[in-house]
């Protein structure tokens, strides 16, 4: 009894430090934007805010550009992450023989991720440059004309290929590890049963990658939800806000337009709408993992 | 070692970084506008500043930069937070209603008034009081070129072509004029004609570049347009009078050359640098764009295709006369600031006429009185132009100092080029914008 009470108040003593951290850097901020979101407040009254009620939360929910951009960040989510996952998969399956022995290829192939996501909007800004990136330079050198990368109808898909190329490294990384990892007895058995290559890959090995492919998609969704960088530098918020992913719309609210309180109540709304799909997201996979056990 | 050794040296070691760390040695710290001709100038103004004898030790002046890229966001935090990083720091004419009350009013050297007018003191005002000292002004000029100006206005055929394409996509026969002559009705058939999508003989692939990223200065660009044809933002009863003909007009003309191509695809994407390189490649025939683009497009070694034929007029003129939006950049006081008496010395300095030569010598665009821009008129042959259009032509818009002007700005850039793009009607832009003035500039 004694020593379980001893390990207890160690654990305590131990996890102090990371508490308290929580405490000063999340739970402060947590509770001032809390604040914020129900009062009027601007950079001058900071210290002052006055308690409004839901004001601001119907202003966010009255918003076309909040909506607009909710869509933006979710079309913009899922599709690189699909994408990105889609493209890893397939890299990390047919490169792994050559990667396998030459490693080096691997140091290469993770490049793109060593550039910070605001120099890739940078980069591609002049990339895509009609008068002084190579792309439309040789397009109008090859046939006379070249595709408005970044106008009103293809920006979308200009911003999903730029993060796309960025990111697929990443996924690739991912599932090349999860492929290696993949037992070779089980591999072997299977081919001796006489399984196909096509079966092989269906029936064993995705079904092996499954949780690291479920993982993937996840982080890759979050991050592509959450872009700001490369979108901001390259496009902005896009004519009429059609680029403004919700990161955007929050940082123009906050920033730009000075509405803090209608800021942070998009934020918070963000915050528990996201804290109700990675609820219900672990709560399913519990579920799941029960059932298996 | 002895552990009184080694607390001794941990002490020097703290004590040696603490001095490097902050900014103990800048007994005035001055926050400029980074990586550009600003930032030349004004380190050669405080070099000028230092080297007097009767600047004590403790009043020298050190200078901070960060990042151009939301430099506003990042001051306003910093001065709305009370940072007492620096004791004197940038400011414009359109945010000076936001800082205000993080600042102090400034008292400026008894030359003020003589070396830069009245007028242009005035960038640096808000409700009655100097909050700073203007040290750049910035203002529009219409950059043409005039090897094909000439050229068309020597050609007959080419006089009648223009004439067709201008009945065609403006509804009137127009001849070609000396851009110095131009309404906007002639800038934009010149931007037609000169463009291969309308006129495939054209001897450039775009008559004109529009900036029309959802950005709020390339708002301050095209504001020149609706106010040739009378528009403000509010009338003198604080009425928002943005709904307007004048507007309309404005709007319409940037859609009109937009749909014909005559400016590139990705103009909805395009701010000074993209707009400054699709000029230098000799593919434009004229745009609107600032004046601190002068040098740059009339440099050899920087424009080789254009900068021999490239010249500069003020904007086109509407039915109310020829605009050219104006706004200042200058240096205020922090108000919590720790060396306030240092900073006010130095502003009251930078608005001296020996503080204001050195800063046009070295690169930087104050806006001085002619009797000043004489001294320097050899050197700065365009801060001639910038003090000449800036007295006749400049304008700043009712509400355009608020509080919210910047907000105001962002509320238009997102309108219009919502419009321009296609993706809502002119009358849902007015009206949206309308509504979104009403409630900033209450």
């Amino acid at each position: 009894m004694n020593a379980q009470r001893a390990h207890s108040s160690e654990f305590r003593l131990l996890a102090m430090p990371l508490v308290l951290f929580l405490l000063v850097f999340l739970g402060f901020p947590a509770i001032v934007n809390l604040i914020y979101s129900v009062s009027d407040v601007s950079f001058e009254t900071l210290r002052q805010p006055k308690i409004t009620g839901l004001s601001n939360f119907a202003a966010v929910w009255n918003d076309r550009a909040f909506w607009q951009a909710s869509w933006f960040s979710l079309r913009f989510g899922a599709l690189t992450a699909l994408l990105e996952c889609a493209l890893g998969l397939i890299l990390a399956i047919f490169l792994s023989p050559l990667i396998e022995r030459r490693s080096w290829l691997m140091a290469i192939l993770m490049l793109p991720l060593m550039v910070a996501p605001a120099l890739v909007g940078l980069m591609y800004r002049l990339v895509l440059h009609e008068f002084a990136g190579p792309v439309p330079y040789y397009l109008w050198a090859w046939f006379g004309t070249s595709v408005s990368f970044l106008g009103p109808t293809s920006a979308f898909w200009t911003l999903i290929v730029v993060e796309t190329l960025q990111w697929t490294p990443f996924a690739l990384l991912l599932f090349y590890m999860a492929y290696r990892a993949i037992p070779t007895e089980i591999v072997e058995a299977s081919a001796m049963d006489g399984a196909r290559r096509w079966h092989l890959l269906w029936y064993i090995e995705l079904p092996l990658m499954a949780p690291t492919i479920v993982v993937a998609l996840l982080i890759r969704f979050i991050d592509g939800f959450r872009v700001f960088d490369n979108v901001y530098v390259l496009t902005g918020s896009g004519p009429g806000g059609s680029t403004a992913s919700l990161s955007i719309y929050i940082y123009e609210a906050f920033f730009k337009q000075g509405a803090i309180g209608k800021a942070v109540a998009a934020s918070v709304i963000l915050f528990a709408v996201s804290f109700a799909v990675l609820y219900g997201l672990n709560f399913i996979a519990s579920r799941r993992k029960g059932a298996l056990t | 070692m002895t552990l009184t050794t080694i607390r001794k040296g941990s002490l020097l070691a703290v004590a040696i970084a603490s001095l490097l760390a902050s900014p103990a040695f800048a007994k005035v710290t001055v926050l400029g506008w980074p990586g550009g001709p600003e930032e030349t100038a004004l380190r050669a103004a405080t070099d000028v500043y230092n080297a007097k004898p009767d600047v004590p030790e403790n009043d020298k002046v050190e200078l901070l930069f960060f990042n151009r890229d939301g430099f506003w966001d990042k001051l306003q935090a910093d001065l709305a937070a009370g940072s007492k990083a620096f004791d004197v720091n940038l400011l414009a004419t359109y945010s000076i209603g936001r800082y205000a009350p993080f600042m102090e009013p400034v008292e400026l050297s008894d030359e003020a008034a003589s070396v830069y007018g009245e007028s242009v003191l005035k960038t640096m005002q808000y409700k009655g009081k100097q909050f700073g000292v203007p040290t750049d002004l910035s203002m529009h000029f219409m950059y043409y070129r005039k090897d094909l100006i000439e050229a068309l206005m020597k050609d007959d055929a080419a006089k009648a072509k223009y004439a067709e394409i201008s009945e065609k996509h403006l509804g009137k026969k127009l001849e070609p004029k000396s851009p110095d002559e131009w309404t906007w009705d002639d800038y934009a058939a010149t931007a037609l004609y000169f463009t291969q999508a309308v006129n495939p003989d054209s001897p450039t692939r775009y008559g004109t570049v529009l900036q029309l990223k959802n950005l709020l200065f390339n708002m301050m660009v095209f504001q020149s347009l609706p106010r040739a044809y009378g528009g403000n933002w509010m009338d003198e009863s604080g009425k928002i009078t943005v709904n307007s003909d004048a507007y309309r007009k404005g709007l319409e003309t940037y859609k009109l050359l937009y749909d014909a191509g005559a400016t590139p695809s990705d103009s909805l994407s395009y701010e000074f640098a993209e707009a400054n390189a699709a000029f230098t490649s000799g593919q434009v025939a004229a745009m609107m764009q600032w004046n601190a683009a002068a040098s740059d497009l009339t440099s050899k070694e920087k424009s080789p295709t254009v900068a021999d034929v490239t010249e500069t007029v003020a904007p086109p003129a509407g039915p109310e006369g020829r605009f050219t939006h104006i706004h200042g950049l200058g240096f205020g006081l922090n108000k919590n600031a720790e060396n306030k008496a240092g900073g006010q010395a130095f502003i009251k300095w930078l608005s001296s006429k020996e503080a204001a030569l050195t800063y046009a010598r070295n690169n930087g665009a104050p806006a001085l009185t002619p009797e000043v821009v004489t001294e320097v008129a050899k050197e700065r042959p365009d801060l001639v132009k910038l003090g000449e259009f800036a007295s006749k032509y400049g304008y700043v818009m009712n509400g355009g100092t608020a509080a919210k002007a910047l907000s105001v700005y962002e509320l238009q850039a997102k309108e219009f080029t919502g419009y321009w793009s296609g993706q809502q009607s002119l009358d849902d832009a007015l009206a949206n914008t309308e509504k979104g003035m009403t409630e900033l500039l209450k």
